[in-house]
């Protein structure tokens, strides 16, 4: 079994690991975006949706677990390839200017994820773990956008997840192995098409229940 | 002293498997007893240090760039010939063998040029193996294209880069050999003299150039493959820091140097554009398929070279060499050019220059076809010049760019000096007196991968070789008299750069010891080279020391060298009293201009014997024997 | 367009590799538009050493843009601004009059400096010596057009085999990743047939050495295949990373 250790801790191995968990957490934002559209049908659809989720119980733990160790792996593994990419240049240019290949997305990829860490942290105090016994989620949402403040924090913090996932969604395909002429233009737009649906999509619920 | 080439007996497509069989073995068991040293890490360097390590010596391998894949080989751009006879022309061995027998003016030895064709097909063979991309067709099979001086295509190559991909697959071989531990890889180091015990080669003196330590390494054998040394002319097609040291020094303990006046111009390269110009670069001749070169009829026409009207247009070649047009071989072609521009034609605004202009073929195949075969030299050509040769016609003029003689060697490729083994450029070689395209690399391959292996083998199998320490007093002699000359040269300490004296010294190479030659000139050139080596030892100015990176000092010991050995090249030409190939003195010419050999006094090698500093080297001659080939006047009309 | 130009240069200058370094500002003037950046440097180098200061250190050799030795970090790219071109194949007609040029060295962790501009780039040969090769010893080879080979995968082949080893996607790379130099040696070989039989054991040697020297790891940010010479694509690093799964998944490597 070493050589399992063996591969995942190489550079490749580990880049494969985000990638895969990466990967995980597009489908996740797919699935989690489905849902909160249901907002836009009011309280009382929204509601029914999340007690339906929660109905199933055990199998919302596994999943939930599941994530958690995806989004360790992920941290984790971003953390480490991070700091041995800042080690490896321990003498930084005078002068540094791209020749066109970096995006904003590629170029603040670390930052963005520690970023994006901190809102997740936020955004589970905020609506997961959170004592829903009285309150419908569906209020706590309106309610808790009401607070300008907080709608510009989420607008905001989408933004980062879309500048993440523009660069992070064909990024995961090319570290898979995943490149053509013919296949990886059409990869690179959906990369960005789904970081914008994803930008737009999460961040305009804020504001609609803001403008309830 | 005799010079003995050992060439086997027998008749002359046998001489090679027979000599094979008569060479001594080396018992499998004691081959790694046996250390060899190999300078350069060129297509013959390379190539021989994996081959002699695979089969089992200790190799010791040294270079003067910080990697062995950065030798100069690798900026050889058009081809390598094989009589594979793949296109079904007539190609054959023999035939590949009288192409180089003629177009080296026949001043080659026949049993060595044959060895080289025999050896030609095993070469592609293995390159392939390596994993060397050569071109293909859409079959699948490997792709020709035909050369300069050959009616037959016979050439393999890797878009404009087969020198490059030849040499990545002779380093691949020597790194697969690093990691197997047989190879020991010194980069970095430049070797300042040859080590001889007992009239043996028995190791090398090498300079580090990071830190300036003098080492010494011993061995039983030396491999000298430094390549050629087109840089005594400041300005060439070589690498900067390609040089003669090396086998002067090798000169200088013996081993004698062959026709140093044989030295190739090359006939494509991108004219001089400045004083400040510190290389040439080349143009592969593999342009000259499908380009064709012009000047304008009248001389001094100063018009924009498409407002010159067909009809007022010569395509001197086509017209001079009916059947070979534009093909002829590189030294015809060069002479051609410089003829024209002495006439007042030349283009450009230094008047020296020839069109070479690809206006019929991009009509005649489409653009996108010439820019497949060419795109990366017409590339390279706009990044330099800043003309787009699509539009307008590239502007070529010759260049020195290959050296054909080199320290002399017997059919073993080995020196006067026991032991001393030289291959590639750095031996005087079988191009004779002109090289055809596409044909260095195969030499250097042949040698390093197909020749040493099998005869270095007879010479370690006799030479009865004792154990050497660094004690010995003649490896402190040479270490002493390196490390006294690293000083001379820092403790001059005069005005004058290094390049400043290298930039006169090539002026004067160029002027009178270069296209063509004539007595009084050249005369005049050796006085002028004195007087300059006797300026540099007291006015060049090294900065720096020793025990540190310093590229100024380096360059100056190889000057040194080039001023000592530009006298020889100038020698050997006076000595040689006829034209052939590179080799062209006005006084000996036909009625139409070309070379006039004089075969009944100089059908031989000039081989030079180093004599000591004030004395005029020793001639020895090797008459060459032609008994299968007739020699006749070239001729590509 | 100007024939000459004067231009202002800032240069790293470190006198070896256990010294501090930092940089000095030259002026140079009458610069022919001509010249190749190196020659640039010439002529600067040959003013110093008249004026008895010790010249710029900077590899170099062929100066045909083949042999991989030159390269410098102008303004903040590697081999300066022009786009697929080595340091000694860049013409001064690309710059203009009193332009401010930073040089810097190639900066790694993997590549000490040696001296102002020159580095010690030989972990890009401990990354061949890992696995670049075929094991194929001379004389063994069968009969060249025995084994047809697409020419598109010649082709692909000899794209990623024009790689000249400069390290400037290194330089580039703002991981310090060396990813595209490991993965064109890793695509040359593994697309043609000869290579397949050591496919499995290149991958994996080529990126555990490349792994062990210190460079960065690749996030795939694609300055490298911008700023590389040869315009080596990082379609071959996604082949890279192909053959690495390959050969762990599949392959009995270990």
């Amino acid at each position: 079994m070493a050589w399992v250790l063996k591969f995942f801790v190489s550079s490749v191995g580990r880049k494969l690991l985000m990638a895969g968990t990466g990967l995980c957490f597009v489908l996740f934002l797919t699935t989690h975006l489905a849902g909160n559209l249901l907002l836009y049908r009011g309280g009382d659809v929204f509601n029914a949706y999340a007690a339906r989720l929660h109905s199933l119980g055990p199998l919302l733990t596994i999943f939930e677990l599941g994530l958690l160790a995806l989004a360790l792996v992920h941290v984790v593994f971003g953390l480490w390839l991070f700091y041995e990419n800042d080690r490896a240049r321990p003498v930084k240019y005078a002068v540094k200017k791209s020749g066109g290949g970096q995006t904003w997305g590629s170029a603040t990829m670390p930052y963005t994820g520690v970023l994006m860490l901190a809102f997740v942290i936020y955004h589970l105090i905020r609506f997961h773990f959170v004592d829903k016994t009285n309150i419908p989620i569906y209020e706590i949402v309106k309610a808790a956008f009401q607070n300008s403040f907080e709608v510009a924090l989420y607008v905001a913090a989408m933004g980062v997840v879309a500048l993440h996932v523009s660069h992070g969604f064909w990024s995961a395909f090319q570290t898979l192995g995943a490149h053509h002429t013919k296949y990886t233009p059409i990869i690179k737009a959906a990369g960005l098409i789904f970081s914008m649906v994803v930008g737009i999509g999460f961040g305009f619920i804020p504001i609609y229940m803001r403008l309830l | 002293m005799e010079l003995e080439a050992k060439i086997p007996k027998g008749p002359l497509p046998e001489k090679w498997d027979r000599h094979r069989f008569e060479l001594k073995l080396v018992n499998p068991a004691n081959k790694r007893k046996f250390d060899i040293i190999v300078v350069g890490t060129g297509l013959a360097g390379g190539s021989a240090s994996a081959a002699l390590a695979e089969l089992g010596y200790n190799v010791k391998t040294f270079c003067i760039q910080d990697s062995p894949r950065r030798a100069h080989s690798i900026a050889a751009q058009g081809g390598i010939n094989a009589a594979k006879n793949y296109t079904n022309e007539g190609d054959s061995i023999w035939r590949l063998f009288y192409d180089t027998v003629k177009g080296g003016d026949f001043r080659a030895r026949e049993a060595n040029v044959y060895r080289l064709a025999q050896i030609s097909n095993a070469i592609i063979d293995h390159c392939t193996a390596q994993g060397v991309p050569f071109a293909r067709e859409y079959g699948g099979l490997l792709a020709n294209r035909s050369f300069g001086g050959a009616q037959v295509a016979r050439t393999f190559y890797a878009r404009g880069q087969t020198g490059q991909q030849l040499l990545l697959g002779a380093y691949s071989a020597m790194m697969r050999q690093v990691a197997a531990g047989r190879v020991r890889m010194f980069p970095r180091r430049e070797m300042l003299d040859l080590v001889v015990v007992d009239g043996r080669a028995r190791g090398i003196v090498v300079r580090s150039l990071l830190t300036g330590e003098m080492e010494t390494h011993l061995g039983h054998a030396v491999v000298l493959a430094t390549g050629g040394y087109g840089n005594v002319y400041f300005l060439s097609t070589n690498a900067m820091s390609s040089n003669v040291t090396a086998a002067f020094r090798c000169y200088k303990r013996g081993a004698f140097f062959a026709n140093p006046c044989f030295t190739q111009i090359h006939p494509t390269c991108i004219p001089v554009h400045g004083t400040y110009q510190s290389k040439l670069t080349l143009m592969s001749e593999s342009l000259r398929n499908d380009g064709r070169v012009w000047v304008p009829l009248q001389a001094g026409d100063r018009r924009r070279p498409g407002d010159i009207p067909e009809s007022e247009r010569d395509y001197y070649l086509e017209r001079r060499y009916p059947s070979f047009g534009n093909l002829v071989p590189r030294d015809v072609a060069s002479r051609a050019a410089k003829a024209m521009c002495d006439a007042g034609k030349g283009v450009g605004e230094t008047g020296l220059a020839v069109y070479l202009d690809f206006k019929d073929a991009i009509a005649r195949d489409g653009r996108a076809v010439i820019e497949k075969k060419y795109g990366n030299l017409f590339q390279m050509y706009e990044k330099i010049t800043g003309e787009d040769p699509y539009e307008t016609p590239m502007m070529i003029y010759p260049a020195v760019h290959y050296t054909m003689g080199g320290l002399w060697v017997d059919y073993n490729l080995m020196s006067t000096v026991d032991g001393l083994f030289v291959l590639g450029e750095a031996n005087f070689s079988d191009h004779g007196a002109n090289r055809l395209g596409a044909s260095a690399l195969m030499q250097g391959l042949a040698d390093g991968y197909f020749i040493i292996p099998y005869t270095i083998g007879g010479y370690l199998a006799t030479a009865s070789l004792e154990s050497l320490s660094e004690t010995h007093p003649a490896v402190q002699e040479a270490k002493a008299a390196s490390v006294q000359r690293i000083h001379a040269l820092l403790s001059v300490n005069g005005r004058r750069t290094v390049d400043d004296f290298h930039r006169e010294l090539g002026r004067i190479m160029w002027d009178y010891c270069g296209m063509s030659r004539n007595n009084s000139g050249l005369e005049k050139a050796r006085e002028r080279i004195r007087i300059l080596r006797g300026e540099f030892w007291e006015n060049v100015k090294v900065p720096e020391g020793n025990e540190t990176l310093n590229q100024s000092l380096e360059r100056a010991g190889r000057v040194a060298d080039f001023l000592e050995f530009a006298e020889l090249m100038i020698i050997d030409a006076l000595a040689r009293q006829e034209s052939c190939g590179g080799h062209f003195n006005e006084a000996y010419q036909t009625p139409d201009n070309e070379a006039l050999r004089d075969d009944a006094q100089f059908c031989h090698v000039a081989a030079w014997e180093y004599q000591g500093d004030d004395r005029e080297p020793a001639f020895h001659k090797e008459p060459l024997v032609f008994e299968n080939v007739a020699l006749a006047q070239r001729s590509y009309k | 367009m100007k024939k000459s130009i004067s231009l202002t240069l800032k240069v790293w200058r470190q006198a070896g590799s256990t010294e501090k370094g930092s940089f000095e500002t030259y002026a140079v003037k009458d610069i022919s538009t001509d010249m190749s950046f190196l020659e640039m440097l010439d002529v600067l180098n040959e003013d110093l050493t008249r004026e008895g200061k010790p010249p710029i250190a900077f590899d170099h050799d062929c100066r045909e843009g083949i042999c991989g030795m030159c390269g410098a970090v102008v303004n903040g790219r590697p081999h300066g601004p022009e786009k697929g071109t080595t340091l000694c194949q860049l013409h001064m007609r690309h710059f203009s009059d009193n332009d401010e040029l930073v040089i810097e060295p190639w900066r790694s962790r993997a590549f000490p400096v040696v001296k102002d501009l020159v580095v010690d780039r030989s972990p890009l040969e401990r990354i061949i010596i890992a696995g670049g090769y075929i094991s194929v010893n001379t004389g063994s080879a069968p009969e060249a057009n025995s084994l047809p080979v697409p020419q598109e995968a010649a082709e692909k082949a000899m794209d990623a085999a024009a790689c000249i080893g400069c390290g400037a996607c290194v330089a580039a790379c703002p991981n310090g990743s060396a990813m595209l130099f490991t993965s064109a040696k890793i695509s040359h070989l593994a697309l043609l047939p000869q290579g397949r039989p050591e496919a499995a054991r290149r991958a994996i040697g080529m990126v555990q050495e490349m792994d062990r020297l210190g460079f960065g790891n690749c996030s795939n940010i694609t300055e490298c295949q911008v700023e590389c010479p040869k315009e080596v694509s990082i379609s071959n690093i996604a082949r890279l990373n192909r053959e690495f799964m390959k050969a762990w998944l599949a392959a009995d490597e270990k």
